[in-house]
């Protein structure tokens, strides 16, 4: 028995090499010479042999003929490099004359690496060497790959198990109390924005409505706004605030939630409705996304100019007070509604939401409210949003 | 768009120009930019964002929690220049009342000896 053997030391099983050649002496030379080096081995006596080999088998290595009948040596190599399957394939092409336009050909047309037939004994074991070498790392490559695909596809699960989770702290659509009907619609973008809305109900003349939404991406921002929607329960106000007032809940929560070490933060407009006097009170932390909607068919932007929450923990924030109406409605909104890029890149914007709403007159709230994510996705030509979209409308009915 | 930054002292301060969108890509680069003038004892920190386009949200957050670090060490920030696009976003969320802005140098400087 043979002497040379190559030990695989790293490997448990031999590594292999494919052998294809349509003449059976020198074929069954270099399995013999292969075998001898430690290497198991595979022959087939033509190209299209050689494929389903391939296929099969999964060598480490494919040593090729040139010239054979029905498929020669580069296109078996064209074939293999089109199949997604087999194209990192390792190939060695073996010729009789050794042209350089010749090699180019090969390597042209899928080759890796060329072995002369008239090639030593040790010529033979470096070149298979070099291509178990490449072979391996290719190997390596592609375990990587998959790893980083399985990861990925983890971390995307775990997206989607946070979205789920944030959607279960919405409110359903319905009626909220007594002549106060709420539809909502809630798009959470793939990578999950934070945006998150509520009603907290005072008593069944006053109602506290508020839109947040946490800065960043990821699963981290959407455990912070759950994290603030628990500082939001009615129960945790009255024990931490003591009041109704939106501007004394954004104060008190502006102390509760300063900037993170990497500069996250909330931005939040909350309001609160009394239907006995029939007012609407409002405060705002940055964020400029309500909207009233007047029977008359005018509306108004409630917001101005405020620092977000946790910018500076000195700030006041004081409520603004507005009258409301028999079948006002009322819209809360995250900029992820309006800040649509249409394919040119111009945004969507407050302006054109504001006229969508208008147009829509006295059509039942939950048509506007479909009708209004169905115009910005128009917009944007696609139904996947860049960032969260969050829409509650109210419609006053007493 | 990536951010370049360069400092470059004045009397009592450092001006830090910047190039590039202050965004959440380029929030590592921004962090490290300011934190190496500020512990290198710098009472004001002027930013130019005569050649920033855009800053985003994220960007928003850094910009306020460089204040808060630089009033924690007795410093304080100004900003030189926002463009118009910027600008209107620091004014919607208020950004100046935390961070002066100034369209020119001297005045940035000046603000600082008026609030000495």
């Amino acid at each position: 028995m043979p002497s040379l053997s190559v030990k695989h030391t790293a490997h448990a099983a031999p590594r292999t090499v494919l052998v294809v050649d349509d003449e059976p002496t020198a074929r069954m030379a270099l399995a013999a010479r292969l075998k001898r080096l430690g290497y198991r081995v595979i022959e087939a006596g033509d190209g299209k042999a050689g494929l389903e080999a391939l296929r099969r088998e999964r060598p480490d290595l494919t040593i090729l003929d040139w010239m054979m009948p029905e498929m020669d040596g580069p296109s078996f190599c064209e074939q293999v490099r089109q199949d997604p399957e087999l194209l990192s394939s390792q190939i060695l092409m073996m010729t009789s004359q050794d042209q350089p336009e010749q090699i180019a050909e090969g390597l042209a047309r899928g080759a890796d690496d060329f072995l002369s037939k008239a090639a030593s004994k040790y010529e033979i074991t470096a070149r298979v060497q070099a291509g178990m070498r490449t072979a391996t790392l290719i190997r390596r490559l592609e375990d990587v790959t998959d790893q980083i695909r399985r990861k990925q596809e983890v971390l995307e699960q775990e997206l989607q198990s946070a979205a789920r989770y944030v959607e279960s702290l919405i409110p359903a659509s319905g009626i909220v109390v007594p002549g106060v009907q709420m539809v909502q619609a809630y798009r959470p973008s793939l990578a999950l924005g934070g945006d998150l809305f509520n009603i907290v109900r005072w008593s069944d003349d006053f109602l506290g409505l508020y839109l947040l939404d946490a800065s960043g991406h990821g699963v981290s921002p959407a455990l912070r706004s759950a994290s603030f929607a628990t500082f939001l329960r009615r129960d945790s106000l009255l024990h931490h605030v003591g009041s109704n007032d939106p501007g004394a809940i954004l104060t008190e929560a502006n102390k509760q939630f300063p900037l993170t070490d990497n500069g996250h933060y909330f931005t939040i407009v909350f309001a609160s409705l009394d239907l006995r006097r029939h007012t609407l009170s409002y405060a705002t932390a940055g964020h400029n996304g309500a909207l009233l909607h007047r029977r008359s068919g005018e509306t108004c932007w409630m917001a101005k100019p405020n620092l977000p929450l946790g910018f500076d923990n000195s700030t006041t924030y004081v409520a603004e007070e507005l009258p409301v109406a028999l079948d006002d409605r009322l819209y809360l909104l995250s900029d992820g509604l309006y800040e649509v890029p249409d394919p040119t890149g111009e945004l969507w914007g407050q302006v054109r939401l504001d006229e969508t709403i208008r147009r829509f007159g006295d059509r039942p709230l939950a048509e506007v409210v479909s009708g209004t994510i169905a115009e910005a996705i128009r917009w944007q030509g696609h139904e996947q949003f860049p960032d969260d979209v969050a829409l509650m409308g109210l419609e006053i009915a007493v | 768009m990536a951010m370049h930054t360069k400092e470059r002292p004045v009397p009592n301060g450092v001006v830090l120009e910047m190039t590039g969108d202050l965004t959440y890509a380029n929030r590592e680069q921004f962090k490290t930019a300011v934190e190496t003038i500020r512990q290198k004892g710098c009472r004001h920190l002027i930013l130019n964002m005569a050649e920033v386009r855009f800053v985003d949200s994220s960007g928003l957050g850094l910009l306020a929690l460089v204040s808060q670090n630089f009033k924690l060490s007795q410093g304080k920030v100004s900003m030189l220049k926002p463009q118009s696009y910027v600008r209107e976003i620091m004014s919607l969320a208020n950004i100046q009342k935390l961070i002066p802005v100034y369209d020119n140098e001297q005045d940035a400087l000046a603000g600082q000896q008026r609030a000495a």
